[in-house]
């Protein structure tokens, strides 16, 4: 008897299941794209946010018309940081139909570029890897960002143009730089060439690199090491987290150098993990701060935060959430232009869409866009941000192509 | 545990086949059909998402076998067993990319097949370097020395000196058409679960065969008591050491072939976590068990996968399902684990024994 009860419960579930869900999942003049988020791994620190802003993103897209009048649905997964559950999940989207996806780490995200490239499916990532700008050898993989390897040259710089020069040191010696990173990670080794050999062009000293895991919350053995070398600048290319743990431990045992920071390191959560010892450090941003007043679309995003997630107060929400909505914007923007030329594929995508982009304003604060043929270097322009008594402030905005225009074109794909 | 009874009527008058493989006709029928589904429906009849879980499968299949081997056998509590993975797929990936090969073996598309020879052998020793320990240890204080492996393996020689050759930085790209078998070049899904199933076979084969042989009952009196099998002459140190160098080698092969699956490797790859899986999966499986293995894998990528489908009509009604399903699959690997624990502590296995001799028995069940 109570067999046949969990029967007919079971039956039932599985009846509503089908029949609701399979009303709008299939529904004509939908475009599905799918997003890979991480919200349990070992970068949910910060990709719980994005997650959230992508999603909030899309709801906007829809509420705007869409893509030329037709809804987009979006397939958004969990895969915690681990790459094979990314392939299967990259296949389950092919399956879905997806016309584009919304990806998150570089490590999956390069594992996966050959099959992206194979299949033409424009993979637009959270990963801002210098690796993947280069549109020979990986067409498919784009973000609206700068890349990461511009943003450690152009922070390095901004250090070394304003702060060296007040440095009691200044002219007595070379500056010295360390790097303090999870080795072992993609994300976190990506700009370490770039930022190394950006050393060498300013002139500085390098030490060994440190290891700190993303997970890290303890870090005094790698700043003892550090100490031995007296490094007037560190590079973090971590994200928050563990950024914040090794900062706070520098502050305790007096390293006394000044703390530079890959993109997901740098947030409103660092400041309330590490205090005071956050004052002084600096990073570059792809984008404007969440809230940020006189910005472009900014209004938009506070609305969609609040009108689809509520529960979570804007003081919560870092700057990923905007992060979240260029990646969506440029896609949107490259998706009307593809379908607009009438055809909609991977490649008319690429083709028709991204590749007409010429300094495209986002908004968002994020540097005019342009993609060629030959570079996805999105943008040329780094904004350097330092945190002074627990605000970001403006130190400088880089220029890397004017600048080093006789480089620029061989950093590529760095 | 139970054994298997012959269908009714049927006897063994000769020790060999009554270890024979495929003891009844019946049971050879039986066999030929699951290959036909093997080599020839689920191929052609998969789709590229269906293929992938395929091989996902076959990866956890690989990757179970040996610590199936270790724990299910020998007795020898592994959590470090990701770290051989590790060391088969990056042997076999700077073997292909950074081996000064003579042009024929790279025209004859040996280069590969040779990398998972040397990647089994490697991965081999490194375990058996691991396994060292449990001549003095055994319980929890070998669980923490083979756990040393992945910090030592993948945190510290992978991570901060193997993935530093060849200046590619952490991922190491494996470019296209890199891996060929002869001619074939492994390219598509298809390739890859032809592949695999190939090593699924021969690496079940050959545990199977050492499992009945007189490696297997050392192992086996090992782990149901080490000091008896000392007694009875058992050279103990010995035979652990065979099976983690076979537990290693099992290894190696799967994360050399997982390569074949991907365009780049980098540590993250290879979790600490994924040994923690491993073991999950024949805990599940059933422990001691070859078929445990298979049926554990299969109910491992399935039914996690089995509850995603579900859960995306869902997702039309309740939004953050999607996107909070890591959460809900997790939930269902720990809870999985919890009711095999208390209600089917010998595994699926057990259960498909016991479905097996219903039938066999049957209409005379009893």
């Amino acid at each position: 008897m109570l067999k046949k009860k969990w029967q007919k419960f079971f039956i039932l579930i599985v009846s509503i299941t089908f029949i609701f869900g399979s009303s709008s999942a299939f529904a004509e003049d939908m475009i599905h794209i799918g997003a890979l988020n991480d919200m349990t791994g070992a970068t949910s620190d910060v990709g719980k946010d994005y997650a959230l802003g992508l999603s909030e993103a899309i709801h906007y897209v829809n509420d705007m018309g869409g893509i030329n009048g037709k809804k987009v649905k979006l397939y958004q997964f969990d895969y915690g940081y681990r790459i094979p559950e990314a392939l299967t999940k990259y296949k389950l989207f092919k399956r879905l139909d997806c016309k584009a996806i919304l990806g998150w780490g570089t490590g999956d995200t390069e594992a996966l570029s050959p099959t992206v490239t194979r299949d033409k499916i424009p993979f637009v990532s959270a990963s801002y890897s210098g690796h993947l700008a280069s549109a020979d050898k990986t067409p498919y993989n784009l973000f609206s960002g700068t890349d990461y390897s511009s943003n450690a040259r152009a922070t390095l710089t901004a250090w070394f143009d304003i702060k060296w020069k007040n440095h009691p040191d200044f002219g007595k010696r070379k500056p010295r730089l360390t790097c303090s990173y999870m080795s072992s990670s993609p994300y976190c080794s990506a700009p370490i060439k770039a930022i190394k050999d950006q050393a060498e062009i300013l002139g500085f000293e390098i030490g060994n690199d440190q290891s700190v895991s993303l997970f890290a919350i303890d870090t005094k053995s790698q700043i003892l090491a550090m100490k031995k070398f007296k490094p007037d600048v560190i590079w973090h290319g971590n994200t928050t987290m563990s950024v914040a743990a090794t900062i706070k431990d520098a502050y305790a045992m007096g390293l006394g150098a000044t703390h530079l920071i890959n993109v997901w390191g740098f947030d409103k959560n660092l400041i309330k993990l590490a205090g005071a010892s956050a004052n002084g450090t600096m990073g570059a941003t792809v984008c404007a701060f969440l809230g940020e007043e006189n910005i472009p679309l900014m209004d938009k995003v506070l609305e969609y935060a609040n009108k689809y997630n509520p529960g979570i107060p804007i003081e919560k929400r870092l700057i990923r959430t905007v992060q979240a909505w260029g990646n969506v914007m440029v896609l949107w923007e490259a998706m009307k232009r593809a379908d607009k030329a009438g055809d909609l594929s991977g490649e008319s995508i690429l083709k028709n869409g991204f590749e007409t982009l010429e300094n495209f304003e986002v908004g968002l604060g994020i540097s005019p866009v342009t993609y060629t043929a030959t570079d996805h270097r999105p943008g040329k322009t780094i904004t350097v941000y330092e945190i002074n008594d627990g605000k970001f402030q403006l130190v400088q905005k880089v220029d890397l192509a004017k600048r080093w225009s006789d480089k620029w074109d061989s950093w590529l794909g760095w | 545990m139970s054994t298997t009874f012959l269908p009714c009527g049927i006897y063994h008058q000769e020790y060999a086949k009554e270890h024979a493989w495929w003891q009844t006709p019946f049971i050879k029928g039986k066999m030929i059909l699951l290959l036909i589904i093997l080599f020839f429906i689920i191929p052609f009849f998969a789709d590229s998402y269906g293929l992938s879980l395929c091989n996902q499968i076959s990866y956890t299949i690989l990757g179970a076998i040996g610590v199936q081997l270790l724990i299910g056998f020998c007795g020898q509590i592994t959590l470090g067993h990701a770290a051989f993975l590790a060391v088969g797929a990056y042997t076999s990936a700077l073997l292909i990319l950074e081996f000064p090969w003579p042009a024929f073996m790279l025209d004859w598309g040996l280069a590969y097949p040779v990398s998972i020879i040397v990647a089994a052998l490697m991965a081999g020793i490194w375990s058996v370097a691991f396994g060292l320990s449990s001549a003095r240890v055994k319980g929890f204080y070998l669980i923490l020395t083979t756990m040393a492996a992945q910090f030592i393996i993948v945190d510290f020689i992978i991570t901060q000196y193997v993935s530093q050759i060849g200046g590619r930085g952490q991922a190491f790209s494996i470019p296209p058409e890199t891996i060929k078998i002869g001619p074939i070049i492994i390219d598509s899904d298809l390739k890859v679960y032809f592949m695999m199933l190939f090593f699924v076979i021969i690496c079940t084969a050959v545990l199977a065969n050492l499992v009945r042989s007189k490696v297997g009952r050392a192992w086996i009196a090992i782990r149901d008591n080490d000091i008896s099998a000392d007694v009875m002459g058992i050279n103990v140190i010995k035979y652990k050491l065979i099976a983690f160098f076979v537990a290693g080698c099992i290894g190696g092969i799967a994360g050399s072939c997982w390569i074949s699956n991907l365009a780049a490797i980098s540590p993250e790859h290879f979790p600490w976590s994924w040994s923690l899986w491993l073991v999950g999966v024949i805990l599940i499986g059933g422990v001691g068990s070859i078929h445990g293995t298979i049926f554990g894998s299969i109910f491992m990528v399935l039914v996690m996968e089995g509850l995603q489908l579900l859960v995306i009509p869902l997702a039309d009604i309740y939004p953050k399902l999607l996107m909070d399903f890591l959460f809900i699959k997790e939930a269902a690997f720990g809870l999985a684990i919890c009711i095999f624990m208390i209600f089917q502590p010998y595994g699926l296995s057990y259960r498909w024994q016991q479905l097996k001799n219903y039938f066999n028995l049957w209409p005379f069940s009893y």
